[in-house]
């Protein structure tokens, strides 16, 4: 018998050990290598209902390439370790997961990228848990590959059929909020955590008074003995509301409401219906049936579901182990979720400038096409379920204003914490400086003006008139965050922003 | 002064007629139709203004909306009017850029109303002042 | 509906005049390249055949907007030129293509910002009821701008029969954009030129706003063969040396019919004698080559009904 790491390397790429057709031999007792059990088959054609995905894998060494791709197939679909009878009394074929291309990653010796098809009969209708289980269930710890990292699928019409997806989505929200044509301005609020609840509704009210348009929980904003969660619910909705009234402008306040049961998390998002919230939000680490119950929640309560991504840089920072956050973004458009922080190429946090592009693709376009420089390995239809707002979040400044205009356009959450409450004069002015900023960059581009080379003269000559973005530019104006990305493409040479 | 800060551009200065002119031919080149409204309750939840005519298709040219918009002015001197362009291809069907170019002289004020509730609960209004 | 928009603004170079700073001199030349207005004037002799006066004028005017551009940039004349115009001339003369050429030539020059035309009738200007005519005008206006107006067999506006007529609304809000708004559009008038003088005469006011005639002369007989063969030659076909002279008889005798059209009537005889000439190698019954499939006889010609007669 043989085992899987026993196995020599063949002379080429092609597929060299082939599925053994003879009945008697292919279910003998006995372990085979997953190729011969069919895992494998390089001249498959996907078919428009197969689930692909692509895997960037790392094989123990001596291991072929071909056998650990077809390996990875098996291990995310039906095989086992050792050759089962029981599967002739199914229509087998049908089951496995196919390999059909191996190929060396660019630049990146003993890596793979291994792409497999999935049969669309594999998935239960609408849950992204069943999809997950499948797909990274089991194979992330696999003991021939050192790393295995899942960096794109592509989600077959058919199937995204079957998904409800964002609850509001960007053209509604623009709709509910009556605001078109600019970015959406946001703060969280600082300090994260020791506010109680009567300091913490201060921050929301003089925030959005100065000209956000919402103002958000952080992740662990809770219900802690600082700040029960009821509490916090009614200071944030005075706020918002008087910030209204000053304004005339429709505003929120991303109530999190995350909590450690489903029950709980209701209870908190019904009584922010009943306050009159226009959004709420959770944590990624809620989990895949908890965010898609919030998302039916939401939908039946005309509520913007906000996602933070709480947790998710333990999985997708690394290149060569993990799930990359174009993925998780995919399966967060489906479950359903209107905000995904989705990156800021310019802030504190990690991502390559292209990278994070294609993250804002899939959270925002019709229709993906292929962008290996962006990082999308497939074509992807969304059959028409709405947009989701991505958000921008973490280390960045008004100074910013024209990188972030130029990278993300329009439709997206520019959400300057530190920069709005950390402003010397004050949280309404550091809100003040971030709109005109905001505004003045988007007049200028719609102007025809290259921001991008003339973005700190577009800010100087507003700073002029307006003392906070003075202020601001003062304070920030140099404060850049320069460190190379860790996840970038594997197709164009890595480029920073500053 | 506070103001009312609806649309994209209310916290710059008054857009001159050239800059609005130029925001315009913005929306023509994507290829959106512009269209006026106009009202005298800029309510935040006042979704529907009165049209000022039907949205403008096809046109080039921002100076053909600048007529309309010197006539609505014209014609409701103490009004918010807004200028809204409308993109119509499929999975957009919304409008994508809206700003006001008109104010009144004294703009409208609100206030907020609550009414109590059990536990702590305020039930708001937004109401004219 | 005969309302039309063509594109002509594709991104070109707007007039910005190569001058020489110290001593104050412009390269005409070097601007009339620079616009590419050489190339709109080259493609106009290549795609007109004959006009040959037609031309002469269009060059006139592009001559005298570029050095009127030039005397601008030297202070010597301050307000812009009226540039609307009257194209007048017998049906199928050219004046719908030679005013896509001049919207060009005018955008390029950066007198129109856009550069489009816009193709109208009565019909799209004037309403059925009360109220309807001006915005039904208003709305083609505002299409307009930014490029050139066509008006096509504009006196039909004017119906002094009719002392009701809406036609008159439509008259009135022209004329007045046509004098306010002249940065914004430029107007163009096109028809019979004995019927648009009346025209002129019963409207004084959009006389003095006109400031460019141009007359399209009828076609030569020779010419008309040569258009008929390039509209064959664009599609295919040819015509061999017994359907070239018999196309040759064929314009003197259509000329002299009613509802002769120039132009338009050698596309229409062109039309009808390739339909012939299908039926012809479809009845013979017999394999076809390459050369037959292209060539066009006398019998194609000879069987219109002009011969008829």
């Amino acid at each position: 018998m043989t085992s899987v790491t026993s196995l020599a390397p063949p002379a080429s790429g092609s597929a060299p050990q082939g599925a053994i057709t003879d009945v008697k031999k292919r279910y003998a007792a006995g372990v085979l290598k997953y190729a011969q059990m069919g895992y494998w088959d390089g001249d498959y054609e996907p078919k428009e209902t197969d689930l692909l995905a692509v895997f960037r894998i790392t094989p123990q060494e001596g291991v072929d390439p071909v056998e650990a791709a077809a390996a990875v197939a098996g291990e995310s679909s039906t095989a086992t370790w050792t050759v089962v009878w029981t599967d002739r009394l199914t229509a087998c074929d049908s089951y496995r997961g196919k390999a059909y291309r191996v190929e060396p990653v660019p630049g990146q010796p003993g890596q793979y990228f291994v792409y497999i098809a999935y049969d669309l009969i594999l998935f239960e209708e609408g849950s992204i848990a069943n999809l997950t289980a499948s797909i990274i269930g089991n194979v992330f710890s696999f003991k021939p590959l050192k790393a295995a990292r899942l960096e794109d699928m592509r989600l077959p019409v058919a199937y995204v059929k079957t998904f409800k997806g964002p609850p509001t989505g960007i053209v509604v929200e623009r709709e509910r909020l009556g605001c078109f044509g600019r970015p959406l301005l946001g703060a969280t609020i600082k300090p994260k955590l020791g506010l109680s609840g009567k300091n913490y509704g201060r921050v929301v009210y003089e925030g959005l008074r100065g000209g956000l348009d919402f103002t958000k929980d952080d992740e662990n904003i809770n219900s802690q003995p600082f700040m029960h969660w009821r509490d916090r619910f009614l200071y944030c909705m005075e706020g918002v509301n008087l910030a209204m009234a000053r304004t005339g402008e429709v505003k929120g306040h991303y109530l999190n409401v995350t909590a450690g049961t489903m029950e709980e998390m209701y209870r908190r998002a019904e009584f922010a219906k009943e306050l009159g919230s226009v959004i709420v939000m959770v944590d990624l680490v809620i989990g895949w049936t908890a965010i898609q119950s919030m998302a039916e929640w939401a939908r039946a309560n005309d509520m913007i579901l906000h996602m933070h991504r709480a947790g998710h840089g333990t999985y997708t920072r690394q290149k060569s182990h993990g799930v990359s956050f174009r993925v998780i973004a995919k399966w967060l458009r489906l479950a359903g979720v209107d905000h995904l922080h989705a990156g800021t190429a310019v802030g504190k946090l990690e991502g390559d400038p292209m990278t994070v592009q294609g993250y804002y693709n899939i959270c925002r376009e019709r229709v993906n096409q292929q962008d290996l420089p962006r990082g999308l390995f497939f074509e992807q239809d969304w059959a028409d379920i709405r947009r989701v707002m991505p958000v921008a979040s973490g280390g960045i400044h008004a100074g910013q204003m024209h990188q972030l205009i130029d990278l993300f356009g329009d439709d997206v959450v520019l959400q300057f914490g530190g920069g709005t409450i950390g402003h010397p004069m004050g949280i309404e002015a550091g809100a003040i400086a971030n709109r005109v900023a905001l505004e003045t960059m988007v007049l200028a581009r719609n102007e025809g003006r290259d921001i991008l080379s003339e973005g700190p003269e577009i800010l100087q000559a507003a700073a002029k008139w307006c003392k906070p973005l003075e202020a601001a530019l003062h304070t920030w104006g140099s404060v850049t965050f320069d460190y190379t990305s860790t996840d970038t493409s594997d197709f164009v040479p890595t480029a920073s922003v500053a | 002064m506070p103001r009312i800060t609806q649309g994209a551009f209310s916290f710059l200065p008054d857009l001159s007629d050239d800059q609005i002119s130029a925001q315009i031919q913005y929306a023509l080149d994507q290829g959106w139709a512009v269209s006026l409204e106009h009202t005298d309750d800029p309510h935040p939840r006042n979704t529907y203004w009165d049209m000022w005519g039907t949205p403008m298709f096809d046109l080039k040219d921002a100076a053909g909306v600048m007529g309309e918009l010197k006539a609505c002015r014209t014609a409701n001197p103490e009004s918010y009017i807004r200028l809204s362009a409308f993109d119509s291809t499929r999975g957009w069907e919304t409008v994508r850029l809206a700003f006001m170019v008109h104010r009144p002289e004294q703009e409208a004020k609100f206030r907020l109303e609550r009414t109590e509730g059990p536990g702590r609960v305020q039930h708001y209004s937004v109401v004219r002042a | 509906m005969t309302i039309g928009t063509i594109e002509t603004g594709q991104a070109v170079p707007v007039a910005t005049p190569t001058s020489d700073p110290t001593d104050g001199r412009i390269d005409l030349k070097a601007l009339y390249h620079e616009t590419q207005i050489d190339a709109v004037l080259a493609e106009l002799d290549a795609a007109l055949i004959g006009l040959k006066p037609v031309k002469r004028r269009i060059r006139e005017i592009a001559a005298y907007l570029l050095v009127d551009k030039a005397r601008r940039l030297h202070g010597l004349s301050a307000k812009p030129p009226t540039l609307h115009m009257a194209f007048t001339g017998n049906p199928g003369t050219g004046k719908t293509t030679v005013a896509l050429r001049m919207a060009s030539i005018l955008h390029r020059l950066g007198y129109v910002r856009k550069g489009h035309l816009v193709s109208v009738t009565r019909d799209d200007l004037v309403g059925q009821y009360i109220g309807h005519t001006a915005p039904k005008t208003k709305e083609v206006l505002k299409r307009a701008m930014g490029g050139v107006l066509f008006i096509d067999e504009a006196y039909y506006l004017y119906r002094p029969e009719n002392e009701k007529d809406y036609g008159q609304e439509a008259i009135e809000i022209l004329l007045q954009v046509m004098e306010n708004q002249r940065d914004d559009l430029v107007v163009i008038l096109a028809g019979y030129g004995d019927r648009m003088e009346t025209f002129f005469s019963a409207n004084p006011g959009f006389r003095s706003r006109i400031t460019h005639h141009i007359d399209f002369p009828d076609y030569e007989d020779a010419e008309l063969v040569a258009i008929a063969e390039s509209l064959a030659a664009a599609e295919g076909y040819c015509f061999d040396d017994g359907a070239r002279a018999a196309l040759a008889e064929y314009v003197t005798a259509r000329r002299r019919r009613p509802s002769f059209a120039n132009a338009r009537s050698m596309r229409n005889a062109f039309d009808r004698a390739r339909l012939r000439q299908a039926m012809r190698l479809f009845e013979a019954d017999s394999p076809v080559d390459h050369e037959a499939l292209r060539t066009i006889t006398a019998a194609e010609i000879r069987a219109s009904r002009v011969f008829s007669d």
